[in-house]
């Protein structure tokens, strides 16, 4: 795995969601959810690389309740997820969709003792503590995503097609509830907190555009926005860990762009190295400067953007910059379009991509690359 | 007597001086009958009988003569005797008379030498004389305004006055005169420094000037100085009539003021100051030279003296005036400076011509987008549109370089120079080359706003990607050779390296390119949004029983079949896929399951790739683009069993009219089946209907 080789863990089943453990500091585990329309068949598995020897564990649980659209793992307790789901009702024939809780019963993948082996070599699947679900208001409504608040394990942030709102994990309470004015409303299709500002605004994706709101009261007017993001659809963003006005987004127009949201006509970093729509963009936590993308070309690419995370030193000279901007590596080991790409946790140099095909790879930053930005 | 011949000494012979009458005798005796002895002796007394006689008439003659002679000498000694008292008494007389001369000479001395200082006296009295009324005279002449007559009186004068000046007579002369000469000197500045003296006058006064012992560098100083002042007049009248006169006047006006005047003034200075280094000379004439240079390019850079009859003329008779000015100055900054405005010129032209040639360009270019955006698409013939465009810039770009060959005419005094025509080379290259990297980077631009907004038609694109194409395949090469031919013509021998036409074509080619690029993004999105918006809409859980295929796959292929024949009209396929395949229907490769291994087999498709220049590949990158966004909605949706039957039906409608545009089925089915495997997946209760009915249901629609 460190010479680029990377390792391939395969599911059963289609996959959209895919997220790292937040609260877990140690070991490097990613939740992967399935999408399957089947009843009864629907999976999160937890994969863990073993750092030191390079092997892959992992557990699975059920999720009855349906298809995952989107999975994320609580950053405030390790053993909490939350998962956007969708399931067919025959009776009805219709789709409905929810948000709903789950605690795993234990976080630890790797056996311990045979039976521990056993349990995980037959792979029979396990339950998960299943504590609050979310459903919307008119059952037909769709449910894009699900964010934690970044601080209040209280809270989560829904994204649904037509409006975004706060709710209370303990109730389902809705605490704040944004919906966008104008009459012809164009579909959400993504957001998330702003990390900073006082972890009170919420970014969401509406068609070309991004805008973020303001979640301390019921507003209809965005506290900034970045019109025309993209020329196409925007797919995803993701803010800057540590600067806090930049944030980047992928869209349908293949293309990268980094934005200082104070300014936001031009982007000021931007690259279109993709073949196909972007759908995920991640910064790395520790190193900004890295930035993973994956596409519906069916390559994960790792991407510089050193040129805009100069800092000055003392003196006001800029620290020279030690990576050239562009694709450090292309990861091309998967078949079918990635719509997930996460950064581990725990280690700064890893990460997973999910393409559709069910085929998750863990790889890892290449180390001439490693060694240039930490020497 | 014959025998006794035989030798000179024969003492036989008779008359010989060794006659020895002995032998002869014996000899005659011996030989001789008596009768011959008888004979011998009669005749031998004949003889010296005769000869007796003879010798006697000769003394008798020979006597008197001998008695005359002797008396004349007697005679002729007496008469010397009388000689030699008259001899004496010559010298005698002789000696009197030196006596008597010197006696003379010795009395006549003392009063020739008082005769000879008298004479030396009038002398000095004549020159003390002209000294006296030198001052008058000068006075008079100056008056008169014989400068030149005074200043000769008084440099002769001047040695004498330096001479005596300490003696108190001369002393008020010489004060006199200085005064007189410092107040011509005076009059001579004034006249140096007022502006109405002409050039030669001027000369006239410095040269006046510094034959009274002017100091010669403030002489030259002053002189220059005032030329300057006068040149600079001239150079301000010339400045202010740039704004309204034309080339040939200003030019004309300048030849004959101020580079007149120049001349002149490098000429005096020349031959006033001849044992001077020519330090000053050149250093001034530049600064004045340099000014004029600036003017003129003023001149030149006047819109109405664009023309290229009226800009050669006048540039003709400039560079032939400046010519004359190097051959005085012998300045070679001078020279070089010329060649450089003539140099100057050219690409000044050069300039405008392709700048011109931009703009018309840029209009035509306007009007075409205007009939493309007000006709339909059918009725515009875009191989007409490109002929018409492209024939328009070869001809712009000729016709400019035959204008710029007007340069090289004989009769033009730097028309045959090997620097004007290679500048001339220089300039049609860039002519050329500035034409095309206009054209590459208007296209670029224009591709590049295409992908922001889309005001500009996708025919338009195609048309300046083709003409591109077609620039670099042809258009360079052809106008680069008819640049050599007419080179060849107007300065024949001329060696014209070839040009770097790489860079050019390179330019053209990614311009090309990104046009290309541009529009199969285009029309691949304009499709792709409407099958997004198309699918993203449709309830396709509840969806009805499919009655023929949805109006947007038939809008889509509308949109792709017009982008296809525009494509056609422009870069011709030579090989038609054949069209029985695409009666085959897709089906599903492994209905209703889910199996990673299935795209292992199938190729890795590049979405967003860069077009190639022909029709099949421009329709397969659009056809790309629309169908990939076609399987990534699928993805999104759920389906109902209807709804997928729906789907089926669009996907089979767009496979048999696509089917016939580009040259990929490999790659049109792998987009259509992984759309309709992606919609299976995605489907509640996956029952696809029997291909039969899926052609019925097509054919009825």
């Amino acid at each position: 795995m460190d010479e680029g080789n990377s390792i391939i863990y395969g599911l059963e089943h289609q996959t959209r969601a895919l997220s790292p453990q937040y609260g877990e500091s140690d070991a490097i585990r990613f939740l992967i959810g399935t999408q399957s329309l089947k009843p009864q068949s629907n999976q999160v598995h937890v994969v863990e690389l073993e750092e030191d020897t390079g092997a892959l564990h992992t557990k699975v649980f059920k999720h009855d309740i349906g298809e995952i659209w989107h999975l994320r793992c609580s950053p405030h307790d390790v053993a909490m997820l939350m998962t956007t789901h969708n399931a067919y009702d025959p009776l009805t024939s219709q789709c409905t969709m929810g948000v709903t809780l789950f605690k795993l019963p234990t976080v630890d993948v790797i056996p311990k003792d045979l039976d521990d082996l056993s349990a995980i070599q037959s792979r029979n699947a396990e339950d998960m503590v299943q504590l609050k679900t979310i459903t919307p208001e008119k059952p037909e409504e769709e449910v894009r995503c699900a964010e934690w608040h970044p601080v209040d394990s209280n809270r989560i942030g829904i994204v649904y097609e037509g409006c975004m709102r706060v709710h209370d994990v303990n109730n389902g309470e809705v605490l704040a509830n944004v919906t966008p004015e104008g009459r012809a409303r164009l579909k959400f299709t993504g957001g998330k907190w702003n990390p900073h500002q006082g972890h009170c605004q919420f970014a969401l994706l509406q068609d070309m555009h991004l805008k973020c709101y303001d979640t301390r009261t019921d507003c209809a007017k965005p506290s900034w926005s970045i019109d025309n993001a993209h020329r196409q659809l925007v797919r995803d963003l993701d803010f800057n860990p540590n600067r806090q006005f930049h944030v980047a987004t992928a869209g349908d127009d293949a293309a990268l762009n980094i934005w200082d949201y104070r300014n936001g006509k031009e982007p000021i970093f931007s690259r279109t190295d993709h073949s196909h729509w972007v759908w995920t963009v991640r910064y790395n936590t520790y190193h900004e400067q890295l930035l993973l993308t994956g596409s519906s070309d069916a390559r994960a690419l790792l991407t510089a953007a050193a040129s805009i995370c100069q800092d000055t030193d003392g003196e006001g000279k800029k620290i020279s910059q030690v990576l050239e901007d562009g694709v450090l590596q292309s990861y091309e080991q998967h078949e079918d379009s990635v719509y997930c790409a996460e950064w581990s946790a725990a280690e700064p140099w890893t990460f997973a991509s999910l393409s559709h095909d069910a085929r998750l790879v863990l790889a890892r930053v290449p180390r001439h690359f490693k060694y240039k930005i930490l020497l | 007597m014959a025998d006794s011949k035989e030798n000179g000494e024969n003492p036989l012979d008779i008359d010989g001086s060794s006659f020895n009458p002995d032998t002869y005798l014996d000899c005659l005796l011996k030989h001789a009958t008596l009768k011959q002895i008888m004979d011998k002796e009669a005749e031998v007394v004949t003889q010296s009988q005769f000869l007796q006689s003879e010798m006697q008439t000769l003394v008798y003659e020979n006597y008197n003569k001998f008695i005359s002679a002797t008396e004349t000498v007697r005679k002729m000694r007496t008469d010397f005797k009388i000689m030699q008292e008259e001899m004496n008494k010559l010298s005698e007389n002789m000696n009197k008379i030196t006596s008597f001369s010197s006696q003379i000479s010795g009395s006549l001395k003392e009063s020739g030498s008082n005769v000879s200082r008298l004479c030396g006296t009038r002398q000095l009295l004549d020159k003390l004389q002209f000294l006296f009324l030198l001052p008058s005279q000068l006075n008079k002449a100056i008056l008169e305004g014989r400068y030149v007559d005074a200043v000769h009186d008084y440099t002769h004068a001047q040695r004498v006055l330096q001479k005596y000046g300490n003696q108190p007579s001369f002393q008020s002369i010489q004060t006199e005169c200085s005064e007189i000469i410092y107040g011509l000197k005076k009059t001579l500045r004034d006249r140096l420094l007022s502006p109405e003296t002409s050039a030669s006058e001027l000369a006239e006064s410095v040269g006046l000037l510094r034959q009274l012992q002017e100091t010669g560098s403030s002489l030259q100083d002053i002189f220059l100085s005032c030329s300057e002042s006068r040149l600079d007049k001239h150079l301000q009248v010339l400045s202010a009539i740039v704004e309204s006169t034309d080339i040939l006047e200003w030019v004309e006006k300048c030849n004959n003021t101020l580079l007149a005047d120049l001349g002149i003034i490098i000429s005096c200075y020349h031959e006033m100051f001849q044992d001077n280094e020519q330090t000053n000379i050149p250093e001034f004439a530049d600064k004045i030279m340099l000014q004029v240079f600036h003017l003129f390019e003023e001149v030149i850079k006047r819109p109405e003296n664009i023309g290229t009859e009226i800009l050669i003329r006048g540039l003709d008779k400039f560079f032939r005036k400046l010519q004359a000015m190097t051959e005085i100055t012998s300045s070679d900054t001078m020279s070089s400076k010329a060649v450089d405005i003539v140099v100057l010129c050219i690409n000044h032209k050069a300039t405008i011509q392709y700048q011109l040639i931009q703009a018309q360009f840029k209009d035509s270019l306007m009007k075409v987008r205007q009939s493309l955006a007000s006709k339909g698409t059918e009725s515009t013939d875009l191989k007409d549109i490109l002929n018409s465009l492209q024939v328009y810039l070869m001809q712009k770009v000729q016709a400019s370089l035959l204008d710029l060959m007007a340069f090289l005419q004989n009769n033009l005094s730097f028309g045959l120079k090997p620097w004007c025509a290679n500048a001339i080379a220089e300039a049609c290259w860039t002519v050329i080359s500035e034409t095309m990297v206009n054209l590459s980077d208007m296209v670029k631009k224009m591709a590049c706003l295409q992908t922001s907004n889309n005001n500009i038609p996708f025919e338009l694109l195609l048309i300046l990607a083709k003409l591109c194409l077609e620039m670099q395949e042809n258009g360079v090469t052809t106008l680069h050779s008819h640049l050599l031919k007419l080179l060849e013509e107007s300065a024949p021998g001329l060696t014209v390296e070839n040009k770097d036409t790489n860079s050019v074509m390179v330019h053209l080619s990614t311009a090309a390119q990104a046009a290309l690029d541009s529009e199969v993004k285009f029309i691949g999105q304009t499709a792709a949004q409407m099958l997004r918006v198309s699918v993203l809409a449709r309830d396709w859980l509840r969806a009805p029983e499919p009655r023929g295929p949805r109006a947007v796959c038939r809008r889509v292929v509308e949109t792709l079949a017009s982008a296809d024949s525009a494509a056609s009209q422009l870069f011709p396929t030579s090989v038609k896929p054949s069209s029985d395949s695409s009666r085959r229907t897709i089906w599903s490769r492994a209905p209703s399951s889910f199996s990673p291994l299935n795209r292992i087999f199938s190729e890795r498709i590049e979405v967003f790739s860069p077009a190639g220049a022909d029709r099949a590949a421009l329709s397969n990158g659009a056809l790309k683009v629309a169908l990939k966004a076609l399987v990534e909605c699928v993805r999104l949706r759920t389906f109902g069993r209807h709804g997928l039957q729906q789907l089926q039906v669009d996907v089979h409608f767009l496979q048999q009219r696509l089917s016939c545009m580009g040259n990929d089925e490999r790659l049109l089915n792998a987009l259509l089946e992984d759309a309709l495997h992606s919609a299976q997946l995605r489907c509640i209760d996956p029952q696809l209907m029997e291909a039969s009915i899926v052609d019925i249901i097509c054919e009825r629609g």
